[in-house]
């Protein structure tokens, strides 16, 4: 019989492993639809019991028991299921046990033995899933749920992970060891399967359940600290719509002040270089090579810009003249680089009864912003001041620009 | 040069506040009880103390407090608090507009990373986020004039960074870390929630429903 049973075991794993493809597909994909198989492969996978059809005219499944085969195999995240029927493990355990002792009783070894390898099989099979719960809920947990999206989600699943380990911890308080050893008796075999085995098996499982509760509680109050947050950033906005002349009461004039508005303001100012300490003399040097190199090139290449113009002037009586609007942009520029605040394109001209046009002034402050080399550009800030046009849209009036500075 | 204690008092004393993304050394310095202790002996002089905020957990940030409060001392709270609670609502709408932008769960906490790049690019995409921006930037607190993303962008992170809500560990890139300041945003929100009875969890939670009916 037992031949049968392992060809029919190795055919059943061949004709798994020839139709792959379909099976990975239904998996991935949840169902695999009729057109997709052809019709005696369909038969043969329907009559297996690899596929099957939840209702008529819907698509083809894959059985429960294939799909966690592969869910194992795979360690894939979705697999959320854990067995946590203990109950009906231990009624198992002691049928087989009692069918064990009376054969041992009647003397008939051979039934005898084949009892206890069932028996042995069932205690293995039931630490190994304990052993695979544990290790779904720690993938789940070490991925913090990432496999869902929303925190609302992730709030739900935790709380579905909690209530499964509190059932798998249930469960395992069914376990009665006094209970197991009276069944087992005083048969040495028995007891070391039931008693010894069983009880190492449940002590470490339940060792390694309260942690991963309690990393879950852990999680938990993350996700809600998260979400408190949130709502609270998103109250106070709405809050605020409603009661837009809401002022906070002064909480800092109570007798006691709250820790958290008790701010002492800064009082360090930056020291001063000591130029007599011959130690830091190094260091002042390299800051003074650095604040000659930090001047702006122009000022370092006027001079000899000068001279040329002169030169030539001279010899050919060409004239070069640099463009005095130009000359007066570029002052405005140094100004607003000296004082780092920001200023009128208009003001500045008037400051300085400069000759032109407002609007032709304004074309050249713009222009000259515009010239500028991009990493000097990113150094100004051009805000045009205006209005748009009251009957053509898209239109912009400026009516002046401010230039300013941000580094 | 300075020994960490050193460091951690000129910190302290500078008003910045310490927390293990700012400053993990010194974080780490403070967390121990007896150096804490030390540092506090050496702010007694200036009727200062070291104060910390948020919990037990990772999340600490410490600050300088005063020891006794004179009436110059509550003065200067005063003042202080009137600052914190106008700086509020624009630090508020801005965590928002970075959360909703960004699609994210959570809001913007000690340790997070904020891409400006990445950010800015998905404000000027969408004119919703274009038009909060310009409201958020031009509140006093952040103070852009500027008509353009890019330059009121740039204007609000660069005074969050002066205030010491984000840090840029790479001057050379545009990512900026949230810094335990926020925490303490978030405390003191929490702390004017409690203490006023506002329910403004409640009522997010109310509105959020309501949105979906």
């Amino acid at each position: 019989m037992s031949g049968n049973l392992h060809q029919a075991g190795v055919r059943f794993l061949r004709l798994l492993g020839r139709h792959a493809e379909p099976i990975m597909d239904a998996y991935l994909s949840g169902s695999v639809a009729d057109q997709a198989l052809e019709p005696a492969v369909e038969e043969r996978l329907v009559k297996d019991g690899i596929l099957y059809r939840p209702e008529p005219g819907a698509d083809l499944h894959l059985r429960r028991a294939v799909r966690a085969l592969l869910e194992e195999a795979l360690r894939d995240d979705r697999n959320r299921q854990i067995d946590a029927n203990t109950g009906s493990a231990l009624a198992t355990f002691k049928t087989l046990a009692a069918h064990y002792k009376e054969a041992r009783h009647q003397g008939d070894y051979a039934a005898a033995d084949a009892y206890l390898g069932e028996l042995r099989e069932h205690v293995y099979a039931f630490g190994e899933t304990l052993g695979h719960g544990i290790r779904v809920l720690w993938s789940r947990i070490n991925n913090e749920f990432g496999y869902v999206g929303t925190l609302n989600a992730k709030i739900r699943e935790n709380e579905l992970a909690q209530s499964q380990v509190s059932e798998l911890l249930a469960g395992l308080e069914l376990i009665s060891f006094e209970e197991l050893a009276e069944t087992a008796g005083d048969l040495r075999e028995l007891r070391r399967l039931l008693v010894t085995s069983l009880q190492r098996t449940v002590s470490a499982c339940s060792q390694e359940l309260s942690v991963v509760q309690g990393r879950l509680l852990e999680l938990l109050g993350r996700f809600r600290q998260i979400r408190g947050r949130t709502r609270l950033l998103k109250g106070w906005l709405l809050h605020m719509e409603q009661q837009p002349d809401y002022r906070v009461g002064n909480h800092a004039a109570q007798p006691q002040v709250p820790q958290l508005f008790n701010q002492a303001p800064a009082i360090l100012a930056a020291a001063a270089a000591d130029v007599h300490n011959p130690l830091q003399e190094a260091v002042l040097l390299a800051l003074v090579a650095q604040a000659r190199s930090l001047q702006p090139a122009e000022r370092l290449s006027q001079a000899p810009g000068e001279a040329g113009e002169f030169v030539l002037g001279a010899a050919e009586d060409f004239e070069v003249v640099a463009n005095p609007i130009r000359v007066a942009v570029e002052a405005y520029f140094c100004r607003v680089i000296d004082s780092g605040e920001r200023l009128s394109a208009l003001e500045y001209r008037a400051q300085h009864d400069l000759p032109w046009e407002a609007e032709s002034w304004l074309y050249q402050v713009i222009g000259g912003y515009e010239g500028l080399p991009e990493e000097q550009k990113e150094c100004f800030e051009l805000a045009p001041d205006g209005e748009h046009h009251s009957l053509y849209s898209g239109n912009f009036i400026i009516r002046d620009v401010k230039l300013c500075l941000i580094l | 040069m300075l020994s960490t204690r050193g460091q951690v008092i000129e910190r302290l004393l500078r008003g910045e506040f310490i927390c293990r993304t700012s400053d993990e050394d010194a974080w780490r310095f403070l967390k121990t009880p007896a150096n804490r202790e030390q540092v506090d002996d050496y702010l007694a002089t200036l009727n200062r103390m070291v104060a910390a905020v948020g919990g037990s957990g990772e999340g600490d940030v410490f600050f300088c407090a005063y020891r006794q409060l004179g009436e110059d001392e509550r003065g200067v709270l005063g003042q202080q608090f009137r600052d914190v609670c106008a700086a509020l609502s624009p630090l508020v709408e801005w965590l928002v507009l970075v959360q909703e932008a960004g699609a994210q769960d959570a809001p913007l906490t000690e340790g997070s990373a904020l891409r400006l790049n990445e950010l800015q690019s998905i404000v000027e995409d969408t004119p919703a986020f274009r038009e909060q921006l310009a409201r958020i930037s031009h509140y006093r607190l952040f103070g852009s004039t500027s008509a353009s993303v890019d330059g009121q962008i740039k204007q609000v992170f660069k005074k969050l960074c002066e205030l010491g809500y984000l840090v840029r560990p790479n001057p050379d890139k545009q990512i900026y870390l949230g810094t335990g300041k926020l925490d303490y945003l978030y405390e003191v929100i929490r702390f004017i929630d409690e203490s006023e009875g506002l329910d403004l969890e409640g009522r997010a939670e109310g509105a959020g429903q309501g949105s979906l009916l």
